[in-house]
């Protein structure tokens, strides 16, 4: 029952925000909050719970069966984190309708993660594209940038909707993700299947060459919808790769994984060098995501159990940091009214407390020693270099330099430097704020001293 | 028995159904007075309505029948609608001529 | 027991940081006694091995404290309490004073977590820490540009080295299967020649890196943008020397592959020659320190890198002591001229101030090897064990280079403490083309004067002790060994060394000829009665006719720029200007526009003529009857 809870709860909520008959501000942020706060604790109390009622067995059967795996009970903390701090963040116009499409988002890849079945999956798939896209819409400077996020990442449900439409036609069933009595999938279909998944989880993802709807989506959506986004919705790909992929085809994926790792590769350094020349700073943290998110490509293709686990972590770790990265950004571009690195500069005179959330935050993108992200990094590295891909390997170290050249340059260029005259002044971080920031700093500093506590029950050591 | 009560070959049914189809067909394409295409459309209708009956006699199962009834049902629904566009349609114009509405051409 | 040491600054860092400005000046000791505090715990700790957790499956973290991190741990807190001692009057009446403890006392955490864990995982955890501290304190006033650029290059570095330590250790970890060093440093034997010297060249950009040597270190001249203190504390005694750590810990490794010991051993003589050289054309007397820094450092390398561990390390405990010392004597003096970092601009301060001359005086004796000073001690041991493990060139270079360090710290004395005081000359008449971006508008000014002088001075005078004395540690000889050599034993069980062609003795002597010659020229150039008549023309002559590959640190940090961050840059404006905008998105418009072309040309189809569509309809069931009549129905 708690899974379902997990889903309902947001969505109810989500719809009852948009029943209310005026803007309230306070009452929308509280309830958002509270709901938030509380699937967190179902999400962390609930890892063994599942729940099942089947849909149809003709012509195969699909059950809307939910339930946590390893992979996926951490991503759904992930998830509710994330929108704890989004929800609690959220200072734009029209809050109402933002924190019902932050529940709307949170309820849906939240079935996306938790459902068992493939065919269910594919159907939260295209769901949570579309609070995304009615933000955007709304909230985004041009309704050019709804419609590229949505039609790269439609193309890619309909493609996986395809995919897992002839997988159940040939299997007899869609509820097989985790389910040990799945004995694999021998057939000429197997390897179009595959690739109809991978397109989807690469578009997702994304990875290059399927990026460019991503930096003008990161860039247009207000900042805490893309702290969900980027955090964790980028992070649907990889879980089909992990959960879906990998498991479901392992000699198929096996087969093909030199092209992931060299995908994987290039959106490494690809976003890494991007990263390093753009102005604006919801760009470089864009670009950085697509170089980050390239080493878990990477560390999947590798096949290896030390490199998967690093993925795991990682994963994690990512969309801490990053979801923290874009909520700071918008708490410095609703005090700066710039997002211009050339115009920005000095706010550690002004905003100290503002400053060292960023600087957290920025440190552990660069991949700091200490912090959520090296542990992900070092045991990926490990495992890729043991797996045969020492090019790979050696690649990818050169993006870490080059990462924390330009996560230096951001943090810097908008916080030191001498105080720049002409920009507004405004007050340091309000508890408020600080409370939106709060969790998400304890996980990155406790999943970083102690990365254990993320893989200590989990099945890759069963 | 007597020849002229001996039940007709089922080829004549099958025949007539046949020709009158493509009378049908050919009054489609070659008239512009839309009330004589339906017309036409009418007679392709009944050369359906023909074989089914024929077919259910000879086969003495009554489906044929009931498929004929629903037939016909749909074709006065369909006359009924078809008249109407007809009448608002020559509203605008003045002349009988199907070859003059195509507003929805690509 | 060694927890409690690690943890002691980190809970001094966390309470300076939470509760800076409510603490005011009261973080300055609280921090310091962290420290103190810290020192006491391992000097009772002693020696041990803590087990803390499991940090990923399969891998166990935890501290050991052995005769060489005892060293290491022993100078990192003992010289960091009175550098912080020292720091509570030179930081008075900053703006950020709480955050700089805050900074100082994480660095001593970060520098005690790497050479207290006893795996790899948290010898590079700590790696990065110090790098951060060091790059927060390099930065620390961070409203001056130069500071910043200077924190982010360092960082950027040392992230180099970093990535390379990261290598060697996904090199040791995948092939050996266990993060423990103790575990690896058993098993080296089986390791194949070139994977060990892969794994040892990986440490040693790592060590490279940390500890400024050739070609990683245009970093540490610019790190002399930070306080003083940090100066003293980590680019100086003992941030620097963790690439001497490095080796030194990993002696087992190094011990199995000569050509790693050679590349170590050359990289390190390089240093210490050209360093030694650039320090010798320097006016900035910050910068003169780091360049003597880097040059000692290149010493120590040289002794670890050859196989002299014993000698190298000494080097380290011997410098840590001089260089703080010359470091916060020099402070002293920066702090008293209201920031003025020129030596061109001081001159004649033997008077006015007595403790930094004595305090310099005995650094400078030291760091040139005379006799009875400590550092005379430490290098000849590394002079000598380069001569006894077989390197006859850097035997020579250690010696040439003794010499050129006796001149330039001779001429940093002479020019700083003779003669008459030039502050209130034209600094275009000594021949400072350039004005001084050294007044900084945050450096503590003259409202610092509030602090009592016996913070400052206490230090300097307490650290004299040790910059003479501590060499004695090493007196012996082969007969009867030194205290030194019998206490680190155990720890280095080393090849024996050849016999030597030059007996010791002889090798002291020549060494401090070398020195005498290097001292009797600076003091002909800076010393005679003549010199300090003409000190402002000869001063800027000199300034004008000084060398451009030496003024420009023979071009490295231009070619580095050009190659790497030139090259970077471009790269990313090539992908995300043309490659993204173009490419990429060219394919997806120029699909886009296919199929609206595609879509075009069917658009002839739909003419809106009822009776052409009836008659379509009609081909296609006319071809469906044609194609049953000829195959038949098919059969159910």
């Amino acid at each position: 029952m708690i899974p379902l809870l997990i889903i309902l709860l947001p969505l109810v909520v989500g719809v009852l925000l948009y029943l209310l008959p005026r803007e309230d501000v306070a009452v929308s942020k509280i309830a958002g909050a509270v709901v938030a706060a509380a699937t967190v604790g179902l999400a962390i109390g609930g890892r063994t719970e599942e729940w099942t009622w089947h849909w149809f067995a003709h012509p195969f059967v699909a059950n809307f069966h939910f339930g946590a795996t390893f992979l996926s009970h951490w991503l759904v903390v992930l998830l509710t984190l994330c929108t704890f701090g989004a929800v609690v963040s959220t200072k734009v116009a029209r809050t109402r309708s933002m924190i019902a499409s932050l529940l709307f988002l949170e309820g849906t890849m939240a079935g996306l993660f938790l459902t068992r079945d493939l065919l269910v999956f594919a159907l939260f798939w295209d769901a949570m594209l579309l609070p995304v896209f009615f933000v955007l819409l709304s909230w985004g400077p041009h309704p050019s940038i709804a419609w590229r996020y949505f039609l790269y990442n439609f193309a890619g449900g309909l493609v996986l909707l395809l995919a897992v439409a002839a997988f159940g036609a040939l299997v007899g069933t869609t509820d097989v993700i985790g389910n040990p009595a799945y004995h694999g999938l021998t057939s000429g279909w197997a390897p179009w299947i595959l690739a109809g998944l991978a397109f989807a989880f690469l578009v997702k993802t994304p990875v290059w060459p399927f990026h460019t709807w991503m930096p003008a989506t990161y860039e247009g959506t207000p900042s805490p919808m893309v702290a969900v986004v980027s955090g964790v919705q980028s992070k649907a790909g990889l879980y089909g790769f992990i959960a879906i992929s990998l498991a479901l085809f392992p000699q198929y994926f096996a087969r093909e994984a030199p092209v992931f790792a060299v995908l994987g590769v290039v959106s490494l350094l690809y976003g890494a060098f991007i990263a390093l020349v753009q102005s604006d700073i919801k760009l470089v943290v864009a670009y950085s995501s697509l170089s980050h998110l390239g080493l878990v490509l990477l560390a999947i293709a590798s096949l290896n159990h030390l490199a998967i686990e690093g993925a795991v972590v990682y994963i994690v770790a990512h969309g801490l940091f990053s979801a923290l990265l874009f909520i700071v950004l918008g708490y410095v571009e609703e005090r700066e009214e710039t997002r211009s690195l050339g115009k920005l500069g000095g706010l550690g005179w002004k905003n100290p407390r503002l400053t060292g959330a960023f600087c957290v935050a920025a440190l552990a993108a660069l991949g700091l020693p200490g912090l959520a992200g090296f542990a992900g990094e070092l045991v990926i590295l490990i495992g890729v270099y043991e797996s045969g891909y020492v090019w790979a390997a050696i690649l990818a170290l050169v993006a870490i330099v080059t990462a924390s050249a330009y996560f230096l340059r951001l943090l810097q260029g908008a916080t030191q430097g001498p105080e720049v005259a002409d920009l507004p002044v405004r007050p340091d971080l309000t508890w408020i704020e600080g409370l939106a920031l709060a969790p998400l700093l304890f996980a990155l500093f406790y999943f970083g001293v102690y990365p254990h506590a993320l893989l200590a029950s989990g099945w890759l050591h069963p | 028995m007597p020849a002229h009560l001996l039940p007709m070959p089922l080829a004549n049914y099958v025949s007539l159904s046949a020709v009158m189809f493509f009378i049908g067909v050919a009054g489609v394409i070659v008239r512009r007075n839309p009330l004589i295409m339906l017309m036409s459309i009418e007679l392709m209708f009944n050369a359906a309505n023909l074989l089914f009956v024929a077919y259910a006699r000879a086969w003495l199962n009554n489906a044929g029948h009931i498929f004929a009834f629903l037939v016909i049902t749909v074709a006065a629904a369909e006359a009924a609608i078809a008249l109407a566009i007809v009448v608002v349609a020559f509203r605008s114009s003045d002349r009988v001529d199907v070859d003059d509405v195509r507003t929805l051409h690509g | 027991m060694i927890l409690v040491a690690l943890l002691l600054p980190l809970a001094g860092a966390a309470l300076c940081w939470a509760f800076g400005p409510r603490l005011r000046g009261a973080a300055g000791w609280l921090a310091t006694a962290a420290v103190g505090l810290s020192f006491i715990a391992i000097l009772v700790a002693g020696s041990g091995r803590e087990a803390l957790f499991t940090w990923m499956p399969g891998f166990d973290f935890g501290l050991s404290l052995d005769r060489l991190s005892l060293l290491w741990s022993v100078v990192i807190t003992g010289v960091g309490c009175l550098i912080h001692l020292y720091s509570i009057g030179y930081m008075h009446g900053d703006r950020g004073f709480a955050r700089f403890f805050a900074y100082m006392n994480f660095f001593i955490f970060a520098m005690l977590l790497l050479v207290l864990s006893d795996n790899w995982v948290g010898l590079l955890i700590g790696w990065g820490l110090v790098g951060l501290a060091s790059y927060f304190l390099i930065g620390y006033w961070f409203d001056r540009p130069s500071a910043v650029a200077a924190a982010r290059k360092a960082f950027v570095m040392n992230v180099v080295g970093d990535v390379g330590m990261m290598f060697a250790i996904f090199l040791l970890v995948a092939n050996l299967h266990t993060i423990r060093m103790s575990d690896a440093f058993a098993s080296a034997a089986s390791l194949s020649p070139a994977l060990l010297y892969a794994i040892c060249f990986g440490l040693f950009v790592g060590a490279a890196a940390k500890s400024a040597q050739v070609p990683l270190h245009t970093w540490l001249p610019d790190a002399m943008e930070g306080p003083t203190p940090v100066s003293a504390l980590i680019h100086a005694a003992t941030m620097v020397t963790a690439g001497v750590y490095l080796v030194a810990r990993c002696a087992p490794l190094w011990d199995q592959s000569a050509s790693a010991q050679m590349l170590v051993g050359t990289i390190g003589a390089l240093t210490a020659i050209s360093a030694a050289i650039l320090g010798a054309a320097q006016w900035d007397i910050k910068r003169i320190l780091a360049y003597s820094t880097m040059s000692q450092i290149g010493y120590m390398i040289m002794g670890v890198g050859v196989g002299a561990y014993a000698g190298g390390i000494a080097h380290f405990f011997t410098h840590a002591f001089f260089k703080a010392q010359l470091f916060l004597a020099s402070g002293i003096i920066i702090h008293a001229l209201g920031n003025e970092q020129d030596v061109r601009l001081m001159g004649g301060l033997r008077k006015r101030m007595p403790l930094a001359f004595w305090g310099i005086l005995t650094g400078v004796l030291a760091i040139s090897g005379i006799p009875g000073f400590s550092g005379f001690f430490s290098k000849d041991q590394i002079v000598a064990g380069a001569l006894a493990h077989g390197h006859p060139y850097m035997y020579a270079v250690g010696i040439v280079t003794a010499g050129i360090t006796a001149y330039y710290m001779f001429r940093l004395f002479f020019i700083t403490f003779l003669g008459e005081y030039r502050g209130n000359v034209d600094p275009a008449s000594v021949g400072i083309t350039r004005e001084t971006t050294n007044a900084a508008p945050h450096e503590p000014g003259d409202d610092a004067h509030h602090a009592p002088a016996w913070i400052m001075g206490l230090p300097v005078a307490l650290l004299i002790i040790p910059t003479v004395l501590a060499g004695w540690l090493l007196f012996g000889s082969d007969a009867s060994p030194s205290p030194w050599s019998r206490f680190f034993a155990p720890q280095f069980a080393g090849p024996a060394t050849a016999a030597v062609p030059i007996p010791d003795w002889l090798t002291t002597a020549i060494t401090f000829a070398v020195v005498l010659i290097g001292i009797g020229v600076a003091a002909l150039r800076y010393a005679t009665s003549a010199a300090r008549a003409d000190a402002v023309a000869r001063l800027r002559s000199e300034s004008l006719n000084m060398p451009k590959v030496l003024t420009h640190q023979y071009y490295m940090d231009a070619l580095i720029n050009f190659v790497f961050v030139r090259g970077a840059r471009l790269l990313g404006a090539v992908f995300g200007r043309i490659v993204d905008p173009f490419v990429i998105d060219g394919a997806v418009r120029e699909s886009a526009t296919s199929a609206q072309s595609l879509g075009t040309a069917v658009r002839a189809l739909q003419s809106g003529l009822l009776r052409a569509y009836a008659f379509v309809i009609a081909i296609g069931a006319g071809c469906f009857l044609v194609y049953y009549l000829v195959t038949g129905l098919p059969h159910r």
